[in-house]
């Protein structure tokens, strides 16, 4: 309820549900850059929020280092939702609904305040636990890949799975993949305030990659293609570039074949969870 | 009239005075630490006086003679311990939780009770040294949200985009800043004349480039203090507002004004614990605080003139 209600925002335009849409898995279906109050444009792509549970950093840069805390990078920021928390605590606390729901859920509160609004919404959150796709269903022995789709997850595991490993398909670090050669954007770097994190931005989970386009922390590419394109042909020599991606022979990048990128493609669709995106709790 | 009182006065201290060998209690007692905002300027302390925006009234001068005023002055203190000579050991309790967290103080100069803290329950026995935090470390922060003290829509003491809370924030102005300011709480946004100090930074993480800006500090008294039941001490700390920008590193108001990061607040935070000091101690006989008050309002004992003295001549 709260993440649909644009309550939060300082003109009551904006929602979390905005730009983290279910349909999409939770990102922006529609902007490369998504926009806040009065159509400002934000400076990073919305990533898909499913599985936050399980992350130890979150955002693009890892500043946030526990899910309580990511909310009011929204609330707060002027290109997003531009309120403050204090307003939002207000307009809760005289709504006709919010108190009662929240003394619901929290016995021993009097006064919905910060640390129960970043709860309830850190909840939601968790609960928003993507596990059931068709590759999913393949591990557990319930379900079967198509021989393209086998053959991707095999070319998967061998180019793709350092980074992007486990069961979340992320590593959960931060990796420069060779987007740009200057960066505007200085990624895990505006964190730890060192260069050799400069143009790093972290690993994201490839669960439901297939409806999360645009892709990168710039939403610069538009399909998966694109994506595979870029690692195959398009990565850009700097200092902190990853070293999976500066090659063995001169060579950047990871060199794929058309018939490569359609098997990876094949294989990454069957990350779609379509009994999470249709479940009717969210 | 004021012979009278004078007598009344008189009788009441040695009054106190020959009760204390009587009353040695064993069971814990209060202590209260005054954090006093301060400017100190050729070894005179006057209280801080604060300005409002936009005030073209320069108050003070930083090391490089560089005129300036304050309009918010706020710090967070925390995991506050005392120790005594005999061994006297107490821990202010640290909890981190939505109903309340403990432990973690806010001082802030425009609200004045906020510049007492009382530490409950303290064993009895002698103390002469006080340790505190300024700043909120990893418990404060790594369990995600929190009330009270810690709780940012009150505090505004968070950093949202980098987790983590301000340990000192100085805004003021100066005519020698000359470009704008951002995320400012007391100023307008753009600010020409700002001088912004968003000192923080708790990722105390070896081999890592994350920069620490918390300052762990202890102060010796100059007498020991009795905590029991019947005794209130109270400990005087000062905070030298104008060593924030003078110490180990002089800070120029010309550039780098607009601090919002942890490592951009290194300088001021490496000057952060000379500006704290021990002051005084209220040895705490009962009510004597309210004899010190009466002392400062009418005269002073020993020196028998009228107004407070300066010294702590008060028999303990």
């Amino acid at each position: 309820m709260l993440f649909n209600d644009p309550l939060l925002s300082r003109d009551q335009s904006v929602a979390c549900s905005n730009c983290h849409a279910k349909g999409t898995a939770f990102t922006d279906p529609q902007h490369a850059l998504s926009l806040g109050v009065n159509e400002r444009q934000g400076t990073r792509n919305a990533p898909s929020i499913a599985n936050m549970a399980f992350m130890k950093e979150f955002m693009w840069d890892g500043g946030v280092i526990h899910l309580d805390f990511a909310p009011p990078n929204a609330i707060e920021n002027p290109l997003e939702m531009d309120e403050t928390l204090e307003a939002v605590l207000r307009k809760l606390n005289r709504h006709g609904s919010y108190p009662g729901l929240f003394k619901k859920a929290f016995p021993e509160l009097d006064t919905i305040t910060t640390p129960y609004l970043l709860y309830a919404l850190s909840q939601y959150q968790a609960m928003l636990v993507s596990a059931s796709s068709a590759y999913d269903q393949y591990q557990l022995g319930k379900g079967s890949l198509t021989e393209e789709e086998r053959q991707g997850l095999d070319l998967f595991k061998a180019k793709c799975a350092t980074c992007h490993s486990g069961a979340l398909f992320t590593n959960q670090d931060y990796a420069n993949n060779g987007l740009d050669t200057v960066f505007p954007d200085l990624g895990r770097a505006r964190i730890t305030e060192s260069d050799a994190d400069l143009g790093k931005f972290k690993v994201p989970s490839l669960r439901n990659v297939a409806l999360t386009a645009p892709y990168m922390h710039d939403g610069r590419f538009k399909t998966l293609e694109n994506v595979l394109d870029h690692y195959a042909a398009g990565v850009k020599s700097s200092p902190t570039l990853a070293r999976e991606l500066s090659g063995g022979k001169g060579q950047l990048g990871i060199p794929l074949t058309s018939q490569e990128k359609r098997q990876l493609i094949a294989f990454l669709k069957t990350l779609t969870d379509y009994a999470f995106l249709l479940d009717p709790r969210f | 009239m004021k012979n009278k009182l004078f007598f009344l006065l008189a009788f009441l201290a040695f009054g106190f005075a020959s009760c204390e060998k009587e009353s040695e209690s064993k069971e814990p007692g209060t202590i209260d630490i005054n954090f006093d905002n301060v400017a100190i300027v050729n070894g005179t302390q006057t209280q801080l006086s604060m300005a409002t925006a936009g005030s073209t009234t320069y108050t003070y001068t930083n090391g490089m003679s560089q005129t300036f005023n304050v309009t918010l002055l706020r710090y967070f203190i925390s995991a506050i311990e005392l120790t005594g000579p005999n061994g006297e050991y107490f821990k202010d309790e640290v909890s981190v939780s939505a109903a309340g967290s403990k432990g973690y103080y806010l001082i802030d100069e425009s609200k004045s009770a906020s510049q007492y803290v009382t530490l409950n329950d303290v064993p009895a026995g002698e103390y002469n040294k006080l340790t505190f935090t300024v700043g909120v470390d990893s418990t404060g922060v790594v369990d995600g949200a929190a009330g009270g003290m810690l709780d940012p829509a009150t505090n505004k003491m968070f950093w949202n985009w980098n987790s983590g809370y301000i340990a000192v924030k100085f805004e003021g102005q100066s005519p020698v800043s000359n470009s704008g300011i951002t995320g400012s709480e007391s100023l307008a946004a753009g600010a020409a004349n700002g001088i912004v100090y968003h000192v923080g930074g708790w990722k105390n993480q070896p081999g890592t480039a994350f920069v620490y800006n918390n300052k762990r500090l202890s102060f010796t008294f100059d007498t020991n203090v009795k905590v029991d039941k019947d005794r209130n001490p109270e400990v005087h700390m000062v905070f030298d507002m104008l060593k924030l920008f003078k110490g180990t590193k002089t800070i120029d108001f010309t550039g780098n004004h607009n601090v919002h990061k942890p490592a951009d607040g290194v300088d001021v935070a490496n000057n952060i614990p000379a500006a704290f000091a021990f002051d005084h101690a209220f040895k705490g006989i009962t009510n004597e605080k309210k004899l010190d008050h009466l002392r400062g309002v009418f005269f002073c004992f020993s020196c028998l003139h009228k107004g407070r003295c300066g010294n702590q001549h008060l028999p303990v």
